[in-house]
């Protein structure tokens, strides 16, 4: 054990610098939540001076739990845990393997009173009775027959010991996981409208948008509310294209991520992208009326074959006066009109009875001989999705079990082992109850009088 | 609603077993304790069934939600949990005198959560990232571990109680166990409190996950249950290996309680992925 212990090692190995380690990064973690961090940070420095501010910022105040300060903290954790685990790892693996006898007067020196009991019986059959009630509780039990009586000794929870074991390695699994992620991972956004195609991403940390290997197309965005107006279900459908080919459509929802390529897609906004459909009614003076689905861009003949028109603009509130579309006819001499057709021109024309004189812009009529007039929008929306890569993440799903199932093994269980004596005494027998616990004493005092109550039980139903 | 009623009648038991615990010790006659518990399971029992009421009622409304969504809820269960757990250890110790460290926190948390100005008591729908099983065994284990702490802070509490009265104990005092089993207990609690501590944060990682595309974000509330467990891990390291015991161990677990209650009241101060708590 003496042999590696020069000063470095005695110091990494020690418990106190793992104490002040947590505590500078709980410290570390706490000032991350009270001085703004990134983006928030801009919003900060009106309130400093630019001089401490860049100070501030090349100190690394501002991305705390990204700076050198967290990544040393981390690394020192990683090598004290690991120092001190190699360090005492030989202790554990002794006890683990230490086979006890079960003939050991020392473990019986200084038997409390209530540790033993006298019983009307006979050795042999004293003993045979404690042999089975240990061989049901415990796992490895062993014999010996001696001049003064018979020893029994039974073991249990070895695993335990290497409890700890497991949970410090899985803190260092976690480190790993989380530097995988930084330094392999990619966090970033897109917003596709309905219909169209992505094959770039922006990304969170900035800097030029990283292309990727395929391509998404948002095919459709669906919301529902609940009756209160909050948002109940979000929905894209979503298609992956390579080299132009659909390979995979998939329904992405908030909380049921899809994963694609490598990367895996989140649904995390959206909002109303300009320009979706409308649905307009053409009226000819003198009857003929028809209704036509239109989009931006789209170009139509007119019903009677006097020209084509075509939808330029898609607008859902414009001006503030409401829904319009913006509308070019052009007849067949090449003459052009542009005027905007609004939804609620009623209520327009009530308040400004000449607008058309004023603003002919606004007239639905400026192309004799049809009046325009607007049905209504169906509103086309962006999808908002969050793209990232994080190989990291199953190493660091891997710590979580090693963390929980070590810690389990320590809350649950605990090495020990038990010794009974069962000796002559005049005409009785007498039972005495022994163990050793590296921890617990108290729960095997508990468990030594329950053993002891049980055997007391079976002897006297025995008679 | 039928669940809101009862739960004001919960509200007075708890209040009442704190008052039976109290004339416990002070008049030392057992009769009282045995009400107090009789008030605290009674108090438990009732609070249990408001909660199967109020999970029944969500269902009704078509929204079909544990009762752990929004921060009334979320008081209401870390109430229950405290007495449960509490009721456990009473049975095991077979020792009454904690109660009267334990029961005003309930008391005082349930009462909080009927009559603080803006406590939103509806039962609401939840939006979709909110939709996960994730979220509800988040939640179910971070408060069991809140629980924990808590009766572990009321220890420390405890345990100074007995230190101030020194020398000259009233009959109050003695009844009170002994300041090494203070300083176990106080230790198991932790101890149990850390695993479900664990526990909450990986089911919270994992929902993140699921949820927002990153499994940890250092959001302020998620930072603060890192801060809250490591807090609670120098506190196992410096008792298992430092051998700190007795009043050390108190502050660390009163400590332990304040990083505690800022994660699960004092980060909505500040912008957070959480903040549909508040
Ligand atoms: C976040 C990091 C850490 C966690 C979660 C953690 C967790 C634990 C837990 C739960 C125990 C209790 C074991 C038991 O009850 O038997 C323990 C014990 C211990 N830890 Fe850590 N630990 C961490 C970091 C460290 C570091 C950096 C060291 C380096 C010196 C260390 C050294 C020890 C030692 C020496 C013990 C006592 C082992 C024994 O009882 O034999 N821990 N740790």
């Amino acid at each position: 054990m003496t042999k590696k212990k020069s000063g470095i090692w005695s110091f990494f190995a020690s418990v106190q610098l793992a104490i002040v380690l947590l505590s500078l990064i709980a410290f570390f973690a706490l000032v991350g939540t009270l001085v703004p961090q990134r983006e928030a940070a801009a919003a900060f420095a009106e309130h400093i001076s630019p001089a401490l501010f860049s100070f501030l910022q090349k100190m690394q105040i501002f991305d705390l739990y990204h700076s050198v300060w967290f990544i040393l903290l981390s690394g020192l954790l990683a090598v004290n845990l690991i120092i001190c685990s190699l360090d005492r790892f030989p202790l554990a693996w002794r006890r683990f393997r230490m086979k006890h006898e079960p003939e050991n007067e020392d473990v019986f020196r200084d038997v409390p009173e209530e540790n033993t009991f006298l019983a009307n019986a006979d050795v042999q059959a004293a003993a045979d009775e404690a042999l089975s009630l240990l061989r049901r509780k415990y796992r490895a039990v062993e014999r010996a027959d001696g001049e003064q009586g018979v020893w029994l000794c039974a073991q249990k929870g070895r695993f335990s010991l290497f409890g700890v074991y497991i949970v410090h390695v899985s803190i260092l699994v976690l480190i790993a996981g989380a530097i995988l992620g930084s330094v392999f991972g990619v966090e970033g956004y897109v917003h596709i409208p309905e219909g169209e195609t992505a094959e770039a991403i922006s990304l969170r940390s900035g800097g030029q948008p990283l292309p990727l290997p395929f391509a998404v197309r948002c095919d459709k965005f669906t919301v529902e509310f609940y009756e209160s107006g909050m948002p109940k279900t979000f929905q894209s459908d979503l298609t992956f294209l390579k080299d132009g080919a659909a390979v995979r459509t998939a329904k992405l929802l908030v909380n049921h991520p899809v994963e694609f390529g490598g990367f895996r897609f989140y649904q995390a906004s959206y909002g109303a992208a300009p320009g979706g459909k409308a649905t307009l009614a053409l009226a000819q003076d003198g009857g003929r009326r028809d209704v036509m689905n239109v989009a931006q861009g789209f170009v139509f003949d007119l019903p009677g074959g006097e020209g084509t028109f075509q939808v330029l603009r898609v607008e859902e509130n414009l001006m503030k006066m409401g829904p319009a579309v913006k509308v070019a006819v052009t007849s067949r001499r090449g003459e052009e009109a542009v005027f905007w057709v609004f939804q609620q021109i009623e209520p327009i024309k009530k308040m400004s009875p000449d607008i058309f004189e004023q603003v002919p812009v606004f007239n639905p009529a400026l192309f004799r001989p049809y009046t325009f007039s607007l049905l209504g929008l169906e509103e086309k929306y962006y999808t908002g999705l969050q793209v990232n890569r994080d190989p990291g993440t199953p190493v660091v799903a891997v710590s979580a079990l090693l963390l929980i199932g070590g810690l389990m093994l320590i809350l649950f269980s605990y090495a020990r082992a038990v010794w009974i004596r069962v000796a002559p005494s005049e005409n009785h027998v007498l039972v005495a109850i022994a163990g050793r616990s590296y921890k617990n004493q108290p729960g095997l005092q508990k468990e030594m009088q329950y053993l002891l109550a049980e055997l007391k039980d079976h002897l006297e139903k025995r008679q | 609603m039928i669940h809101t009623t009862i739960l004001s009648w919960v509200t007075f038991l708890y209040f009442a077993a704190f008052v039976f615990y109290l004339f416990r010790m002070i008049l030392g006659r057992e009769f009282w304790g045995k009400a107090a518990t009789g008030a605290a399971l009674a108090g438990l029992a009732a609070q249990s069934v408001a909660l199967a009421l109020r999970w029944r009622a969500s269902y009704d409304l078509g929204f079909g939600h544990a009762p752990l969504s929004n921060f009334y809820e979320s008081l209401i269960f870390f109430a229950w949990t405290i007495v449960l757990l509490y009721l456990l250890m009473e049975r095991r110790l077979k020792n009454r005198s904690i109660g009267v460290f334990v029961l005003p926190v309930a008391f005082l948390i349930m009462a909080y959560a009927s009559i603080a100005p803006g406590m939103n008591q509806r039962i609401e729908p939840l939006i979709p990232a909110l939709q996960s099983n994730w979220l509800t065994s988040h939640v179910l284990t971070c408060f069991m571990g809140y629980a924990a702490f808590t009766v572990a802070f009321a220890l420390g509490v405890m345990y100074f109680v007995k230190k101030a009265a020194g020398l000259k104990p009233g009959v109050f005092i003695r009844l009170l166990p002994s300041e090494f089993q203070i300083d176990e207990l106080m230790y198991s609690c932790a101890a149990l409190g850390f695993i479900f501590l664990t526990l909450g944060i990986v089911t919270g990682s994992v929902w993140a996950h699921y949820a927002w595309g990153s499994y940890w974000s250092w959001d302020p509330k998620e930072t603060w249950s890192l801060i809250t467990w490591l807090i609670y891990a120098v506190m196992l390291h410096t008792r298992l290996v430092r051998g700190w015991r007795g009043r050390r161990m108190a502050v660390m677990s009163m400590v332990g309680f304040g990083c505690m209650l800022f994660t699960y009241l004092g980060v909505n101060l500040l912008p957070s992925l959480h903040s549909y708590m508040s």
